[in-house]
């Protein structure tokens, strides 16, 4: 490729330059809240008060915010990725499923059971949540983590199943063909041709849900009410309340309970942007 | 690929199939439909969430009408919708500029910052968007203070709105003043990006050619009828589908209010929105029977709009 006359090219720069400007003035106030968090996270309130916007310097960090963030909010840690792993691996597990089922064959009442889960994305669930408490108090299920989960994959599953069922129907025939002829049984096909195929779409509906579960605070906040069982959103609720403000410790506890999001970002950030640009998430 | 189709004896045969979707099914018809049948149900009787049950016919609805609390956070809910819908210019403005940079490079390294603020927990934003409201230390009365924000609020607070909650001597107390309750939930999150809107919206305009765009440019078009003439109508599906998401989220929405100003709505309950009370209602005054009937009004209002939204408004895929 040629490259462009250096004049051409300056001029091309020229014309960027305002786009850049414009999107990193916005970019820059959208992470406004997590640059605030992290640089506050050191400091302790005088500091703070002295120095709101500008990070000090690192000799006068004060690690030990860290080691009481990690002491309020240690525990509610350990339940939410519990929650949010084994809510998000199931909600994929049974979306796969439904999905196969739907995308594959076209059985007697196909139609009326996928107006069964399409319907559910159009209604609202606001209404469910009083007579949701009751159920689960009859099922024994309040104050436990597992009403959590299952409320989870079992609402989770009905956006994964609709946009799996799309994904699924547009994969090349031949090759469950070719797994029929070998004799592979459906969940062998599942297991052989739907999971290595559309594993991008499956790694960024994972990440979707694993947010959505660590985001939901207002369900663990009716159902728990053992401190133990608390999860993240329901901790910092709590926490929110009760203690005198030393903001540097609260907001290392934040960062804290930001952590495990980090690390998901950190290792699939490339499949991620991927799976949304490619229109993953049409809507 | 398509779908393989059975029917009768061959269906029959491969009755297995419906296994993989009846551990879904079953799981829907629990945990959503169940409870949303009983919840029609319930909204019938006086009920404070235990074993006894007593039927009261229309009562907790004609209860709900007469409400001044609903009534009033109807209205509140009203404005949060308007501005809602207002709130989603910056997002469509940054897919459209993200869009136009030729740069693949640079376009690919705003799409990842632009999900790295994702990685804040929403609850853990709402708590940093509460302390940015605190009326002594929070950024926003520092950098309003900074930039004479403020002496104009007080100004127009003095000459036009008289609310006198602006005044020059005391720090501005967003979130305990009742005037400012909405304005401040109005305001939380500037400049009110949301990632995947802009996910959205940059894959509706991936769909525009380089061509159509040499096209404009030979036609002498500006970049305001670009905008206007090529990529607004582009992304029309889309800006629709969010409108909805925004009116129903909102709609059902209570743990932003709930988080920022408690289970009561916050001074003189002027955040109090429909969900909230439903909330409210049931976990806190125990009337689960009352909460139901709310929560069938919202579902009723919601159901609504989306058959109209799917009627007359064609949303294609």
């Amino acid at each position: 490729m040629n490259t462009p006359h250096p004049t051409a090219a300056a001029a091309i720069r020229k014309r960027e330059l305002p786009k850049h400007t414009a999107v990193w003035c916005i970019l820059s106030l959208q992470l406004l809240p997590l640059y605030m968090m992290v640089q506050m996270s050191v400091k302790n309130n005088t500091e703070f008060l002295l120095n709101p916007w500008f990070p000090t310097a690192p000799a006068q960090w004060n690690w030990a915010n860290f080691a009481y963030g990690i002491k309020l909010i240690g525990p509610y840690l350990a339940n939410t990725v519990f929650i949010a792993t084994l809510g998000a691996l199931l909600t994929l597990f049974f979306a796969i499923m439904a999905a196969y089922f739907f995308a594959r064959y076209r059985m007697p009442g196909h139609n009326l059971l996928w107006s069964l889960f399409i319907t559910l994305m159009l209604l609202p669930g606001v209404a469910n949540i009083v007579p949701l408490f009751t159920l689960l108090k009859s099922m024994n299920l309040l104050n436990t983590l597992w009403a959590l989960i299952i409320l989870g994959f079992a609402g989770g599953q009905v956006f994964n199943t609709f946009i799996l069922r799309n994904f699924i129907e547009d994969l090349p025939k031949d090759l469950f063909e070719a797994a029929e002829i070998d004799g592979a049984s459906h969940w062998q096909q599942i297991i052989n041709v739907v999971i290595p195929m559309s594993a991008p779409i499956i790694g960024t509906l994972f990440i979707l849900s694993f947010l959505h579960l660590w985001n939901e605070f207002m369900m663990p906040l009716i159902i728990l009410s053992d401190a133990q069982l608390f999860t993240l959103g329901v901790g910092l609720i709590y926490l929110d309340g009760e203690y005198v403000k030393q903001w540097g410790q609260i907001m290392a506890a934040f960062l804290v309970a930001s952590i495990p999001l980090i690390m998901i970002f950190l290792f699939c950030m490339k499949l991620f942007v991927r799976g949304l640009t490619s229109g993953a998430v049409k809507g | 690929m398509a779908a393989v189709s059975m029917s009768g004896r061959r269906a029959l045969y491969n009755w297995r199939i419906y296994l993989y979707v009846l551990p879904s099914l079953g799981l829907i018809l629990t945990f959503c439909y169940f409870p949303a049948i009983s919840a029609v149900v319930r909204s019938f009787f006086e009920w404070q969430g235990g074993d006894y049950m007593q039927f009261i016919g229309w009562e907790n609805y004609t209860n709900a009408f007469n409400d001044p609390v609903l009534r009033s956070s109807f209205v509140t809910i009203s404005v949060l919708i308007v501005a809602g819908i207002i709130k989603m210019v910056p997002s469509i403005l940054l897919a459209v500029l993200i869009h136009r940079i030729a740069s693949d490079r640079w376009q690919y390294w705003y799409r990842v910052l632009l999900i790295i603020p994702m990685v804040v927990p929403d609850l853990v934003n709402i708590f940093i968007w509460k302390f940015f409201f605190d009326p002594n230390l929070g950024l926003i009365n520092a950098s309003f203070d900074l930039f004479g924000i403020k002496s104009a609020l007080v100004w127009l607070d003095q000459h036009v709105l008289h609310w006198s909650a602006f005044r020059p001597d005391s720090p501005i107390s967003w979130l305990n003043e009742p005037r400012l309750i909405i304005p401040s939930l109005i305001f939380w999150g500037f400049p009110w990006i949301g990632a995947m809107s802009v996910y959205i919206f940059l894959a509706g305009l991936q769909s525009i050619g380089a061509e159509v765009y040499e096209a404009a440019e030979l036609d002498g078009a500006s970049s305001w009828q670009k905008f206007t003439k090529i990529e607004f109508p582009l992304i029309m599906t889309q800006v629709r589908l969010n409108v909805i998401l925004v009116v129903i989220g909102t709609l059902q929405g209570y743990g932003l209010q709930y988080l920022l100003l408690g289970p009561a709505g916050g001074p003189a309950g002027r955040g109090m929105v429909p969900g909230l009370w439903m909330f409210n209602r049931a976990f806190i005054a125990g009337q689960f029977g009352y909460a139901c009937a709310i929560g069938m009004m919202l579902f009723l209002i919601i159901a609504v709009l989306t058959y109209f939204n799917n009627k007359y408004i064609r949303v294609e895929k």
